[in-house]
């Protein structure tokens, strides 16, 4: 073995690693070891009379009807969500990768709506969908159908998946960048063998672009696991803070929890469903990484590099 | 051109948004003292519309060394203030429901302020007021939490009488209190429905801010109660409690006024019912305080609490006041604040824009009664006092909850996907479940 390889002294390793890892430590690793012990207590928030239950808010978890329902429908609202985020930025990136007329214009349309603020959005689409006063529903009463309830039971829950959809642009922008960077010679070389456009897109393009659909992938499964403010904000009510008002098919994961927290005020069943849902997370990206292997490219060699690494 | 000097350069520029940064959050903390010069900054946590800029002003020139910081009320917000340990000094409470915040041990006990105090005597608070008394087990006696700025019979009816004689139905009497089945009726024929569209609502009974009131209040007046003695147990599978939830049904079923299912886009009824699309409320005298002006709507005629049984029962659902929390940082300076929010100024001016009945029997003589339906509505609410009844209030079980469990059933049960019988059977167990583990919490 050589002797250890180095240039500066050690300190400097650690000064310069020190702001990150001591964010992780103060913002990420305390708050979680807290969070943990917070759901082994009956803790309301703010008495000080609160007693330590062990695991029982663990395993008044596993049989909680509303639990169940909460995760059942984040992870159909996934299922729905992240497809159709995906290939609904990938579609307008394919759209606007051509050689359009005012394609600066187009591109800035599509994007612009990912950049209003969520509450703006929110509130907009809010209007949009009110029942007597609405826009959707005005189109459709020229079309002769009826009004539809769109911010009620159980039609909520698509009108929540439409406001999803509005954000596409900013995966688009990311889409289009990814599409940029596939060599065009391949593509040719491809064309001139006598592929088609449909073959050219599905044997070259999406295999050159695999690592940043899974990116695309993995970060939608995760923040549609962990939506939460677009229902509250949705719901017919006076004020944000009504969570209580939700209705019963837009109260996904997070909702339910943010009710436990501050309409229950049951901090220590929260963090407790907090925990759960974060093994469930992870479970899922690992279940992800692990099937990247069998569809995702990456033109460096990625096992020749673990190998090395190992070595 | 790294030079040095500009490497300089860029370092205090780090600093220095590391600073101004630190300052910021520091600021955020807020609720200490302000500046070295001994003054108070006392944070006051109320709605948007109780306290005017022009009453700060007066209280500041009044109690010179306190500043006020208005921090608008959000259950949540305050919720969060409580458990961060960086309550607001005294904040908004209704004192029907501050029996849990009692029993958790998170307000500071007023008694002895109120001994001590010039303004504010103990035989001059109005018997709404021991709604916020807890003697460590109940409420309604013992040491005194908080002060009611001004209450009403919750379950009283407002009606706008032009959509009365559009619909040609009868006005209500003031002093008979109509059926809640005949008042449903009643609200069918007010409805105006228009393809698919609601027009007019024939009655709110609204809906997002309490079901408990108007059910305990419908329990009472058949001669029951919804919770045990001890409040630790609720149940709504007895035939009062089940004629109760039928009537909501039946009243989500018929589309005659706003519920859950079909809500209101601000959530109460006050602006429905003064654009006239809204022909009765069912809401407590201070909704009149809303039509003194020469601009509201001039149609407006009050009515006493329907009834489900042949007890006459009225509720204050409520009763908005004000209490200090026990971690408060300035609890002299708040009461200071409490005696000149409920004995001085603003609460004149309250009672005598018919915002509520005054805490205080001094204020009693202020109501106004200049304006017709000033004088309609004092006399309906003087007949309605014989017959008031405070709500029954669980220590072991916060008022959200309570709400939103009761329209989350009652909801099932008009969707037709429960029977009411299985509503309230679910409801039972539910709420049990909660209220087990509040007296777990603070037993």
């Amino acid at each position: 073995m050589a002797r250890k390889w180095t240039r500066y002294p050690k300190r400097t390793f650690y000064a310069f690693v020190a702001p990150w890892a001591l964010g992780f430590l103060l913002l990420t690793a305390a708050p979680m070891v807290y969070g943990f012990l917070v759901s082994l207590t009956n803790f309301d928030g703010s008495s000080p009379r609160y007693k330590w239950v062990g695991l029982n808010n663990y395993i008044e978890l596993f049989g909680d009807p509303d639990m169940w329902a909460a995760l059942a429908r984040t992870l159909a609202f996934t299922v729905i969500v992240v497809p159709l985020t995906v290939g609904g930025s990938l579609g307008l990136a394919v759209i606007i990768n051509r050689r359009l007329r005012a394609v600066g214009l187009w591109r800035t349309v599509f994007f612009l709506p990912s950049v209003v603020p969520v509450v703006a959005m929110a509130i907009m689409w809010k209007l949009v969908f009110n029942k007597d006063s609405g826009i959707l529903n005005a189109i459709l009463g020229v079309a002769g159908i009826p009004p539809v309830a769109w911010l009620i039971d159980p039609v909520v829950f698509y009108s929540l998946i439409i406001v999803m959809l509005w954000g596409l642009g900013g995966g688009m922008i990311i889409m289009l960048a990814a599409l940029q960077g596939v060599p065009v010679e391949l593509e040719e070389a491809a064309r001139i063998d006598g592929a088609g456009r449909w073959a050219v897109f599905r044997h070259v393009t999406i295999p050159m672009i695999s690592p940043i659909l899974f990116f695309q992938i993995v970060t939608g499964v995760i923040v549609a696991l962990q939506v939460f403010v677009q229902p509250l904000l949705l719901t017919n009510s006076a004020g944000i803070s009504t969570v209580g008002g939700v209705p019963e098919s837009t109260t996904l994961y997070m909702v339910q929890v943010y009710q436990e927290f501050f309409l229950s005020n049951r901090f220590g069943y929260g963090s407790a469903m907090l925990w759960v849902f974060f093994l469930i997370i992870l479970g899922l990206t690992l279940i992800l990484l692990r099937s990247s292997r069998s569809w995702v490219y990456y033109e460096v060699d990625t096992d020749a590099e673990r190998e090395g690494a190992a070595r | 051109m790294t030079t040095r000097a500009s490497l300089i350069r860029r370092g205090a520029i780090v600093l220095g948004a590391f600073v101004t940064t630190s300052a910021l959050l520091a600021g955020c903390t807020g609720g200490g003292s302000g500046g070295g010069s001994g003054e108070t900054t006392l944070d006051v946590m109320v709605g948007a519309q109780d306290l005017s800029d022009e009453q700060i002003a007066e209280f500041e020139a009044d109690n010179p060394g306190i500043k006020i910081n208005v921090v608008l009320y959000d259950a949540t917000r305050l919720n969060t203030m409580l458990a961060a340990g960086d309550p607001p000094d005294i904040t908004f409470g209704n004192a029907v429901g501050s029996a849990n915040f009692n029993a958790r041990g998170l307000a500071a006990d007023l008694t002895p302020y109120l001994k001590d105090s010039n303004v504010l005597k103990e035989d001059d608070l109005q018997p709404v007021n021991d709604a916020f008394r807890w003697d460590g087990t109940k409420s309604g006696d013992g040491p005194i939490y908080g002060i009611v700025k001004d209450w009403s019979q919750d379950n009283a009816l407002w009606y706008n009488t032009a959509l009365f004689d559009a619909a040609g139905v009868p006005y209500l009497s003031d002093t008979e209190a109509i059926s809640y089945d005949e008042l449903l009726e009643i609200a069918k024929k007010l409805a105006v429905v228009e393809g698919g569209t609601t027009t007019v609502y024939g009655l709110g009974m609204e809906w997002q801010w309490s079901l408990y009131g108007p059910i305990a209040a419908m329990v009472a007046q058949q001669g029951e109660s919804l919770f045990n003695d001890d409040l630790t147990k609720v149940d709504f599978t007895t035939p009062a409690a089940q004629r109760a939830l039928q009537w909501f049904v039946d009243y989500g079923k018929s589309g005659a006024g706003p519920t859950s299912l079909n809500p209101l886009p601000d959530g109460s009824d006050f602006s429905t019912f003064a654009a006239e699309r809204m022909a009765i409320t069912q809401d407590g005298y201070w909704f009149g305080g809303n039509f003194a002006g020469d601009d509201a709507l001039q149609t407006v005629r009050f009515a006493p609490a329907p009834t489900m049984g042949d007890t006459p029962v009225a509720m204050s659902f409520g009763g908005a006041g004000l209490w200090i929390p026990e971690q408060a940082k300035h609890k002299d300076a708040a009461w200071k604040f409490m005696e000149y929010f409920m004995a001085g100024p603003p609460a004149e001016a309250r009672a005598s824009s018919g915002w509520g009945l005054p805490s205080l029997k001094s204020l009693a003589d202020k109501l106004p009664q200049e304006l017709p339906y000033q004088q309609q509505a004092y006399q309906v609410v003087q007949g309605q006092l014989e017959h008031t009844v405070p709500l029954p209030d669980s220590p072991y079980i916060g008022a959200g909850l309570l709400q939103d469990t009761i329209d989350k059933y009652l909801q099932q049960a008009i969707k037709g996907e429960v029977s009411v019988q299985d509503a309230g059977a679910k409801l039972t167990d539910e709420l049990n479940e909660a209220l087990a583990q509040g007296v777990d919490q603070v037993g």
